[in-house]
Formats: structure tokens, C-alpha cells, sequence
């Protein structure tokens, strides 16, 4: 429904030397699902609040469909930039019945009231709710107030979407149903959604686009693919689930060489000359174990701890170089404690860092 | 499924510019600094300033080297130091009684300690002077008449001056006490239990300690409302030859007024009250760790065994003391023809018809009185709402020095407001002195602190993010006002509202200096009945002002549960 232009976006808490936010641009194109990824104190919720324009920014603009909307010389107020908000503790009214809180930016709107009443049945009947217009939120559980909270900020229609870890606090079965549901109604609606979510497992399954944040700077901006496998740097490939990094060295463009190992062919990135020292980062799932003196370009090591997870065995296996790297494969693929293996990477999924 | 088509327009396109909040910010903000700030210089400047030469330290000098004025002081100090000591040694016992031994009857020592609170100082000692004053004290003539002349006590005394403060301010000793024997989390005690702690042996090195910060506050908070009480200290302490700070300052209103020294003695006043209330604040800042462990489970309570009657003894004897022979006297006064006849031909309930029907003071001091509470009630409520607002829910800057200025009417005793107000608005052109507004300037500035608290805790219960919602929805900060904030803090704005009103009802501290013959309360007509000897009307009028602080407690009450329709926790 609109695109949101960011650009040189920053904010500074008072008296705080530390800036929440520092200098973001970010393009977030019309009826996306974008999430914005990060550990807490990244800046993500401030940059959300810059966008509803809770805050005003110390530099930077935000357009919104070619309109500013915010820039340091002043804001649009919230209650006039027709955005809907979800947030993280609900913030359903408790002193309101589930049919007032949804019902309530309409009456702002002066919609007629038989209008209302359709409306909003129509909407508590899309998120499940039908039946329960006439209960107070205290007589609802974290999942239904949740809902609640959706059909009061997608009843009046807004272009944008903003959620602020909508569901950090439902219990794991219910976050998974509820995020099956956003997806579904951001693609049925087409409202432009800015989620914000610490959760990467999360922003994985949601997004169009992820906006990794780190200390208050944006990392990375792609498709879940892109920054899975195509970490722009430490940083992302870190966060976005576990990692190893490898020792090794730059042989040439395409190539580098692992300390103590054999040299794989890998793209390089331009600034690393040949000689410099890097990290060649594999995912767990990325390595594969194979018996020893299978193959001239495998690692040679030893398994020294079994975890079984269900779904997966992840071992800990050791190398000469007393490097400890984290594999994960098939439950049926069982090696035992003590076992001699030969480690076996996919070039096309290694990414090389500079050493830090 | 709903279509969504273009989003429903939002009204008013504009941004900027002066929008009502701002107005109403700067509204309250201006009338903190017209009720309280001002004023305050103005003390400031009148007691540094002598009538023939600038500014000079004359005054202080004065004050201080006078016997008719530092006894004053060092009577203020007596008599707080005896106060704060009586009422720690009622008010922890029964704390400790109700909230963890198995002491019966708790809902009875609860009353007790609100009845003692609620009831107006002046009462209480015009009916200590009724069954002991040395001549004519009920009392006193009774164990005479049985030969026991060696019992009776003279209340025209310091020791009667203590007795009849101190139970108006044992519970606040009382009530922080036993709220922060409440929050301590049991799993405290059980961990020394579990080390090998016996129950008494836990009490003493783990709760005292743990409870003493709170229990010394409410120590201090009694001191700073004993030494300010001019009520009882004028019918006790005059008549004793005893004078205070409140009384000496009365006296330099006595034609011609000493304003000049008037101030210096405020302001004296008001130091030892800041420094008392700046050591409380210190301590109970000390008191968060009690509710550290959050919602832990309740203590156990000790089993006292036959001990616990004791307790209850001492309960009802407090009660007896504070409660039963105060109001007893009163009620037996106020419907009998005239004193020391008892039969039922004496009694009549003419004084009732002199005071509501016959006597035009006190059908205009009741009239005052309520118009009075109510809207200083309503004024001090809604001023302190939105400073807490402000204070909470935005960033101005200066906001934390608001907050400060509206705690500085805690320092300043009722005499020493009304002292303020007559300096500062006998110096601007608008002739307040004597008009009933100037008593609303003083009321509602006298209780926007209580205003503020009031209305800081609740809105500490309304996260931002539920006004923040509406905001995003559209609403206006006049609609998220109205629809969100307001009906959500309603329960905690009505007892902040009760909280005003009771005491406002029966001013005396400044009402004294303010009033005049068309602005006169029912606090200031009891004071003054009381003075010409009228006893009957003045215990009927007591008993009517203590029916009206009942109704509106009842009102209060019925008006301001909670709208969440989910019974809120007990506080």
C-alpha cells in the first residue's frame, strides 16, 4: 500500500553519547513484509518508533509514498499518518470490551455506526475471533488479546503495518500458528508490514526482505536467502544462527587455504589482498563427515562430543589445530565419541572475513 | 474477508503549530508556579526585607535571640520528638500485630488506625479538654468526686499536648510499617529458617532490619505533622502557656502584624520540616529492597498463644483512647441541654438545630467548607494529573524540577502557606486577603502533592504504549485523553480526590490566617466557638463534619472502581 523511504536516519537518546540509531537508509518497497532483525538495544524499536513518528530524528527524513513525513525540523504526529501499530505487550485498552478496541479508530474516522458494526465483525470473523465482541481483554488469553490487537490496527485499513515482537510473548505452538496467520493476511491485504523481532528463526520464515541492525547501524538489507548464506559480515553471519570460522589464509581471488588444511576455492572479497589472514565461516549444516583419507580436500579431526537433538545429531569435532567446529547431520548418520572423520565443506556455502 | 480499498482518510491534515495539549501543559505548569512557586519567594524576600531598611537578616536575628520565640522553636522540637517517639511505640507494635501474628480481630485495629487519622486534630483535643481540663474536665471532676484527686491530669500540659497529637499521627507510623511488613517477600525469613533461625531469631536479624528504613520514615512523616498541627496546639498549648512555632506565628498576626518576622519564623519552620522530610525520603528510598522479591508468597504468621490477647488489649485500650472517648464525649455534648446533668429529659437535638438552621456562621462555614474541599479537591487532582503526565509520558525538558516543585507544599506547615499567600498577594494589585479564594489558593496548593502521588501511581499502571495506540489510530491527544487515559486512571484519580478532600474539610492551619466573616469555614467556627465557650454547638458541628467525610468516602468509593471490569489488587 505505500513505500517508506529512509534516509540518513538518526537518533540519539538524551544525555546518551551512544546513537540508538545511526545514519540508516533503507527502501522499503510497497506491500513487502520487511523485517527489522537485531539483539536488543540494536536501535530496531527506535527506528519502528521513528517510522509510526513517536520520535523526531536528529538527522535523516523518512518519505512515506514521496510525502515527508519526518525530518529533524519536525514530525507528522502519529494519530495523523494513518499507520497501524501492534505492539509488543498488546496494549489492548483492558477497560474496553474486544468489540470498543477494534471499533475505536472507526469512531475517530466518524464512520457511520452501522458501517462500524460491519467492520468490525467482519474483522474479528478474519482473525478468529467471532463471539467474543462483548468480553473484556481480562477475560482473554495472550493469544486472543493478541488477535485483538491485529484487528484493531488493521480494521481502519491503514498502508502500513508497524509490529513491535508481536509475538515474543505467546508460548512456541501459538507464535508458530500466529505467524502463519501474518503472512497470510500481509499477502491477502497487501499492507506494507515493518515487523521488528529479535527472533531470527522469525524473520526467516516471515519476510520479504530483512533489515539486519547492529549497535544502532544496519548490517545488511536482502532476501532471508541472501543474508542466510551470503552474510555481508561477521556480525550477520553470527547472528543469523550458528557459525563456525575457520582459520585460514587468502591464496589468490578464489582461493584461500585453511590453516593446517587443504586450500578450497571460495570467492574472496576485493580488499583482501594474498597473504591476509581470514575466517572461512561454514554453517553446521554445511559440513559433512566422512570417513578419514577420503578425500585430499577434507579436514582430518576427531569427534569429541554427541549432542542428539531429535531432528539432527551436532557434533563437536576437534582438529590438529585444536580448532572445535560444530556439525550438524542427520540423526541416522551416527559416528561415536573418539572418531577418527575427515571434514568436507561446500565452497558455494563459505563466506571469508577478515580476521579480527 | 475484508476488502481493503483506499486507507479511510484521516480528518485534519495539520502538523505544528499550538496544539491543545500544549496549552494545557502550560496551564498547569503556570498555576504550580502562581499556587506554590511564587509565594514561596515571596516569604523568601518578605523576611529578609524590614520595613524601614532594605534587605537585612534582621528578622533571624530577631527570632532567634528573643526567649518569646526560640522557646517557640524548642517547643516545636519537644513536642515532635515526644510525638514521633509515642507514635513508633503504638503504631510498629500494632503494624507488626496485624500483618504477622495471629492477633484477632485485625479488621478492628485496621479501623482503629484509619478512625485516628481521618479524625481532625482540633477534635481530638477539644474533647481531651472536655474530660480533662483541670477545672472543669469531665474526667478529672469524676475522680475527684471518688477521692482520687492524685489521678487527674492536667491535658494543659506538654504531656497532654503529646497525647493529643500523637494519636493523629501514630498511623503514620503505623501504615508504612505495616505495608512494608507486608511486601517482604516470606522467602527472606524462610531462608534464615531453613539455615536454623528460630521464628523471634529471623524477626530480629532479617525483617527489623529489613523493615526499619520504612518504620523510621513513618517516624519522621509524624514528627513533620505534629509540629505543624496548630489546632491542637492553640486549644492545648495556649491555655498551658506552651507556645510553638504555629501559635507564635498566629500571635505576630495580632494587630499590628509582624510580617517580617512572621516570615523569618516561617521559613525556620519550614527548614526543620524540609530537613525532617529530606532524611524520610532518604530512608524509604532505602526501603525498595523490601520489594525486590516482587510477588513472593505471604509470610507466616506468628502464633503469639495467649499473647495475642495482650496484643488485642492494647488494641482496644489505643481504640479506647483515641476512638471511644473523644467521639463519646463529643456525641454525649452535643445532644444534651447543658453539662453535668444526665437524664433523658436533658437531651435535645437543639444544638444540631442551632448550627444547621439558626446560626448564619455555621450555615455559612458548612456551605464554605464543601465548596471549598470539593474544588480544591477537583483542582489539585486534575493540576496534579498533568504534571504527572507530564513528568511521565514526555520528554520536556525542566520536567524533573516541575516534579520538585510540586512536592514543595510538603515542606511548607498550613500556617506557613497561609503566611506566603498573605505576603505575596498583599503585594500584587488583586485584593484576595479575606475573599474565599484566597482559601482555595491555599487548599488546592497546600494538597497538589497529593495530587501528584495520586495520580503518579496510577498512571505508572497505564503502560505508554496503551495511549500510544490510540495515538497511531488517530485519536487526538484530547480523545486519547478522554477515551484511554482518563477512564483508565479514574479509580486512582478518585482516591487521590478522597485523599484531598478529607483533610481539606477541616482546615485550620491556614484557614486561621485567611478567614474572614463571609469566607469562615466549619474548621475555623469550631475554633472559634471553642474560643468563646460555646462546647454544645461545637461538638455538633464536629459530628456533622465527620458525617460529610463519611458520605464522601462512601461517594468516592462508589465512583471510582476500577473500569476493567477484573478486581484489582488489593493496595
Amino acid at each position: 500500500m505505500a513505500r517508506i523511504q529512509i534516509e540518513n536516519l538518526s537518533k540519539q537518546y538524551a544525555g546518551g553519547q551512544m546513537a540508538a540509531v545511526q545514519s540508516l537508509s533503507l527502501d522499503i518497497a510497497d506491500n513487502r513484509f520487511v523485517t527489522l532483525l537485531g539483539p536488543s538495544g540494536c536501535g530496531k524499536t527506535t527506528t519502528l518508533r521513528l517510522i509510526a513518528g513517536y520520535l523526531r530524528p536528529d538527522t535523516g527524513t523518512i518519505n512515506v509514498d514521496g510525502t515527508l513525513v519526518s525530518s529533524p525540523d519536525g514530525v507528522t504526529p502519529p494519530d495523523r499518518r494513518g499507520m497501524g501499530m501492534v505492539f509488543q505487550n498488546y496494549a489492548v485498552w483492558p477497560h474496553k470490551t474486544v468489540f470498543e478496541n477494534v471499533a475505536f479508530g472507526l469512531q475517530i474516522r466518524r464512520l457511520p455506526t452501522a458501517q462500524i458494526r460491519d467492520k468490525v465483525m467482519a474483522m474479528l470473523d478474519l482473525v478468529g475471533l467471532q463471539g467474543f465482541d462483548a468480553r473484556l481483554p481480562g477475560q482473554l488469553s495472550g493469544g486472543q488479546q493478541q488477535r485483538v490487537a491485529l484487528a484493531r490496527s488493521l480494521v481502519v485499513e491503514p498502508g502500513i503495518l508497524l509490529l513491535d515482537e508481536p509475538l515474543s510473548n505467546l508460548d512456541a505452538k501459538l507464535r508458530e500458528r500466529m505467524r502463519g496467520e501474518l503472512k497470510q493476511i500481509q499477502r491477502r491485504t497487501g499492507i506494507t508490514f515493518v515487523y521488528v523481532t529479535h527472533d531470527q528463526a522469525e524473520a526467516l520464515a516471515l519476510s520479504d526482505e530483512i533489515a539486519v541492525m547492529h549497535l544502532g547501524v544496519l548490517q545488511q538489507y536482502g532476501s532471508p536467502r541472501d543474508i542466510y548464506s551470503r552474510p555481508a559480515n561477521r556480525v550477520v553471519a553470527d547472528f543469523m544462527g550458528q557459525v563456525n570460522f575457520v582459520p585460514a589464509r587468502v591464496v589468490d581471488a578464489g582461493k584461500v587455504a585453511i590453516d593446517g588444511g587443504p586450500a578450497i576455492s571460495v570467492a574472496v572479497p576485493g580488499s583482501l589482498a594474498a597473504g591476509s589472514a581470514v575466517d572461512l565461516a561454514v554453517r553446521p549444516e554445511n559440513i559433512r563427515l566422512a570417513a578419514t583419507g577420503a578425500n585430499g580436500s577434507a579436514i582430518p579431526g576427531r569427534v569429541a562430543e554427541l549432542t542428539f537433538l531429535g531432528n539432527m545429531n551436532e557434533y563437536i569435532v576437534t582438529t590438529a589445530r585444536d580448532a572445535r567446529l560444530r556439525v550438524q547431520t542427520h540423526p541416522t548418520e551416527l559416528l561415536s565419541i573418539g572418531d577418527a572423520v575427515a571434514l568436507e565443506f561446500d565452497p558455494r556455502q563459505c563466506s571469508v572475513f577478515a580476521r579480527s | 474477508m475484508v476488502t481493503i480499498a483506499a486507507p479511510a482518510p484521516l480528518a485534519r491534515p495539520k502538523t505544528g503549530g499550538l496544539r491543545l495539549e500544549h496549552v494545557v501543559m502550560g496551564g498547569a505548569i503556570a498555576s504550580l508556579i502562581v499556587l506554590v512557586v511564587l509565594p514561596l519567594l515571596s516569604l523568601i524576600l518578605g523576611s529578609v526585607s524590614s520595613e524601614d531598611d532594605g534587605f537585612s537578616a534582621g528578622n533571624f536575628i530577631r527570632a532567634m535571640e528573643r526567649p518569646l520565640y526560640y522557646r517557640a522553636l524548642i517547643n516545636s522540637l519537644v513536642l515532635g520528638a515526644w510525638t514521633g517517639l509515642f507514635s513508633l511505640l503504638m503504631g510498629l507494635p500494632l503494624a507488626w500485630a496485624v500483618s504477622r501474628t495471629n492477633t484477632p480481630f485485625k479488621g478492628f485495629i485496621k479501623l482503629t488506625a484509619s478512625l485516628s487519622y481521618l479524625t481532625p486534630p482540633f477534635l481530638t483535643a477539644i474533647a481531651f479538654v472536655n474530660l480533662f481540663g483541670p477545672n472543669a474536665g469531665l474526667i478529672n471532676n469524676f475522680l475527684r468526686s471518688i477521692g482520687l484527686d492524685f489521678l487527674t491530669f492536667n491535658i494543659f500540659s506538654m504531656s497532654g499536648l503529646v497525647l493529643v497529637t500523637v494519636l493523629h499521627t501514630f498511623p503514620f507510623v503505623y501504615l508504612l510499617a505495616a505495608s512494608a511488613l507486608e511486601s517482604v517477600d516470606a522467602s527472606y525469613e524462610e531462608s534464615a529458617q531453613i539455615l536454623g533461625a528460630g521464628k523471634w531469631r529471623t524477626a530480629l536479624q532479617i525483617t527489623a532490619p529489613l523493615v526499619a528504613p520504612a518504620v523510621l520514615s513513618g517516624t519522621l512523616l509524624a514528627f513533620v505533622n505534629a509540629i505543624a498541627l496548630f489546632g491542637s496546639q492553640a486549644i492545648v498549648g495556649i491555655p498551658g502557656r506552651i507556645y510553638t512555632l504555629p501559635t507564635r506565628i498566629y500571635a505576630l498576626f495580632d494587630y499590628p502584624p509582624q510580617y517580617g518576622l512572621a516570615s523569618a519564623l516561617s521559613l525556620i519552620f519550614v527548614a526543620i520540616t524540609v530537613i525532617a522530610l529530606f532524611l524520610q525520603r532518604g530512608y524509604l528510598a532505602r526501603r525498595s529492597y523490601v520489594t525486590l522479591g516482587g510477588k513472593g508468597s505471604r509470610p507466616q504468621l506468628i502464633d503469639l498463644g495467649p499473647w495475642r490477647w495482650v496484643m488485642f488489649g492494647f488494641a482496644t485500650a489505643v481504640f479506647l483512647v483515641a476512638i471511644a472517648a473523644p467521639y463519646a464525649s463529643l456525641i454525649a455534648v452535643s445532644f444534651i441541654k447543658s453539662v453535668g446533668l444526665w437524664s433523658w429529659e436533658n437531651l435535645t437535638l437543639q444544638h444540631y438545630r442551632f448550627v444547621l438552621f439558626q446560626y448564619d456562621v455555621t450555615q455559612r462555614a458548612i456551605g464554605n467548607s464543601l465548596l471549598l474541599a470539593c474544588l480544591a479537591a477537583t483542582l489539585a487532582v486534575l493540576i496534579g494529573a498533568i504534571i504527572g503526565w507530564i513528568d511521565l509520558r514526555t520528554r520536556l525538558t525542566g520536567r524533573r524540577l516541575l516534579d520538585y516543585a510540586s512536592l514543595i507544599p510538603l515542606g511548607l506547615p498550613g500556617i506557613v502557606m497561609a503566611v506566603a499567600l498573605i505576603q505575596f498577594w498583599l503585594a500584587t494589585p488583586f485584593a484576595l486577603y479575606g475573599t474565599i479564594l484566597i482559601l482555595l489558593l491555599a487548599y488546592t496548593g497546600r494538597y497538589i502533592p497529593l495530587g501528584v502521588r495520586a495520580a503518579n501511581a496510577s498512571l505508572r499502571q497505564v503502560d505508554s504504549s496503551l495511549e500510544e495506540s490510540a495515538h497511531i489510530l488517530g485519536a487526538s491527544w484530547l480523545q486519547t485523553m478522554r477515551h484511554i487515559t482518563l477512564p483508565l486512571i479514574r479509580p486512582g484519580l478518585f482516591a487521590g480526590w478522597l485523599l484531598v478532600f478529607v483533610p481539606a474539610i477541616q482546615e485550620l492551619s491556614a484557614s486561621i490566617l485567611l478567614f474572614s466573616s463571609s469566607s469562615i469555614t466549619v474548621a475555623v467556627a469550631i475554633f472559634n466557638l471553642y474560643e468563646t465557650g460555646y462546647i454544645e454547638p461545637v461538638s455538633a458541628l464536629a459530628n456533622i463534619n465527620m458525617i460529610i467525610i463519611g458520605v464522601a468516602i462512601l461517594i468516592a468509593n462508589r465512583f471510582g472502581r476500577s473500569p476493567t471490569g477484573v478486581p484489582r489488587s488489593s493496595d
